[in-house]
């Protein structure tokens, strides 16, 4: 089990018009839906993205938030079964983990 | 993953006033006096940048402690989420105004510092006492906890000297130091003779400053030239290909109009009377800046996905076109 949070020293937002698109695209079955960044960070002068399943990640850690409480909302928002979740979510926060965007505790 | 899909700048320079009490050398702006905007608009700037979730706001051209409504200005755009910075020449940062910066929320603040030198600062700057000044507020800032960085333009007078201006800025305690490439916009037009490296010059700065800015580690070396391609360089520092202008962040002027960055000085708007969001998307000249194509040498260059010709501000400036390859790459022809 581990808790992410979120490094205070990343400033971020969502880019509302293409997170929307995002989802209408993929309430559609359209496969690319995952290919557009809808969530953008900035840390120490570089830029980065999320797609919509990233996105939908980081929007959800606060601190308190387990990586199992995390993947159950995941699972459900997305219609994914649920333990494929959990390895794929953990997978995602030690991915930003190891470039210092969170810290796992 | 590319940096293809923002819907609005991530960061806004706002000339948030013309005046300044120096006469640099290199200012682009001493020549376009604009009036400055009432605090009411001011205020609707802010409002418009916050509704389009700009992520940064940093206060450019002239002083901005210039103007009177500077710390409630910032303390507005603060609570509104956005992260103010500004540049300074530091010279009006005496204690109450480090106080009130500290506390209107500044995100960070630069400080001029084009030499280790006093002498060669203060004549750069045109300003005896100048550089004293600017180490005073670098200090102040920092003992008040307020992020700072150095900002100097790199030019005939300090690209040898850099090593000592890094030096220096991590005396202060700042988190970064900004290497800014000389722009021949404004008064740095008029003294391109007297201020401007020559291509090779260029390159003999970038290949130390470089590999320095590789090896340090206490301290942020910044660059913001995409002609860093030439030296491989741009996996790291570039965020997105070519300059950032129109790409990630966009010029306000004095008095509202917008431009993609302060050194190209063509409206592509104006903040209080068109939509902010529309513009951002649609105008042909952000349209032309995102879609380069290769002209004279930059056609075959190897390079050219990645630097787009180099810095348009300093194309036009040189040869008048958007397309001009950047008067400061040093490649002979082009890169295979
Ligand atoms: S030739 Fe053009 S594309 Fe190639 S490095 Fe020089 S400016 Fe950039």
């Amino acid at each position: 089990m581990m808790r992410p949070e979120r490094n205070p020293a990343i400033v971020w937002r969502l880019e509302k018009k293409h997170y929307d698109e995002a989802w209408e695209a993929a309430r559609n079955d359209e496969e690319d839906f995952d290919d557009k960044g809808v969530l953008t960070l900035m840390i120490k002068g570089g830029i980065h993205q999320l797609n919509l399943v990233g996105a939908e990640i980081w929007t959800r850690i606060d601190g308190t938030k387990d990586d199992a409480a995390i993947a159950a909302e995941m699972a459900e928002l997305f219609g994914w079964e649920p333990g494929e979740t959990v390895e794929a979510v953990r997978a995602f926060l030690e991915g930003i983990a190891s470039r210092g965007w969170v810290t796992l505790s | 993953m590319t940096i293809t899909h923002l819907a609005s700048p991530v960061t806004v320079n706002w000339g948030i006033t013309a005046r300044c009490n120096f006469v640099c050398s290199h200012c682009f702006s001493r020549l376009d006096q604009a009036p400055e905007l009432s605090s009411e608009d001011a205020r609707r700037v802010v409002d418009i940048l916050a509704d389009h979730s700009v992520m940064f706001l940093n206060y450019g051209t002239g002083e901005p402690l210039l103007r009177k409504d500077l710390f409630e200005l910032t303390a507005y755009a603060t609570a509104k989420g956005l992260k103010v910075t500004m540049n300074s020449n530091g010279s009006l940062i005496d204690e109450a105004a480090a106080d009130r910066i500290r506390d209107a929320g500044f995100h960070g603040v630069g400080i001029s510092i084009d030499s280790a030198d006093p002498a060669t600062h203060d004549a750069f700057r045109r300003m005896p006492g100048s550089f004293d000044k600017a180490v005073r507020a670098a200090r102040l800032l920092r003992e008040r906890g307020v992020p700072l960085s150095i900002s100097s333009v790199i030019c005939k007078i300090n690209h040898t000297g850099f090593p000592e201006l890094v030096s220096l800025a991590r005396s202060f305690g700042a988190h970064t130091i900004d290497l800014h490439n000389f722009k021949c916009s404004g008064m740095g037009g008029l003294n391109k003779d007297q201020l401007d490296l020559s291509p090779d010059e260029w390159k003999a700065f970038y290949e130390s400053a470089v590999p320095m800015r590789e090896s340090v580690t206490d301290i942020d070396i910044a660059f913001d030239d995409p002609i860093l391609s030439l030296l491989g360089a741009e996996d790291k520092a570039a965020l997105v290909s070519g300059s950032v202008c129109g790409k990630l962040s966009l010029y306000v002027k004095p008095d509202g109009e917008i431009t993609p960055c302060g050194f190209i000085p063509i409206t592509i708007g104006h903040i209080l009377r068109d939509d902010f969001g529309t513009m951002w998307e649609s105008s042909p000249v952000l349209d032309h800046l995102r879609h380069k194509s290769a002209t004279g040498k930059c056609s075959g260059c190897s390079k050219f996905s990645a630097c787009l010709g180099g810095c348009t501000a300093r194309a036009l400036a040189v040869y008048g076109s958007l397309e001009a390859p950047d008067p400061h790459c040093w490649a002979e022809e082009a890169e295979k």
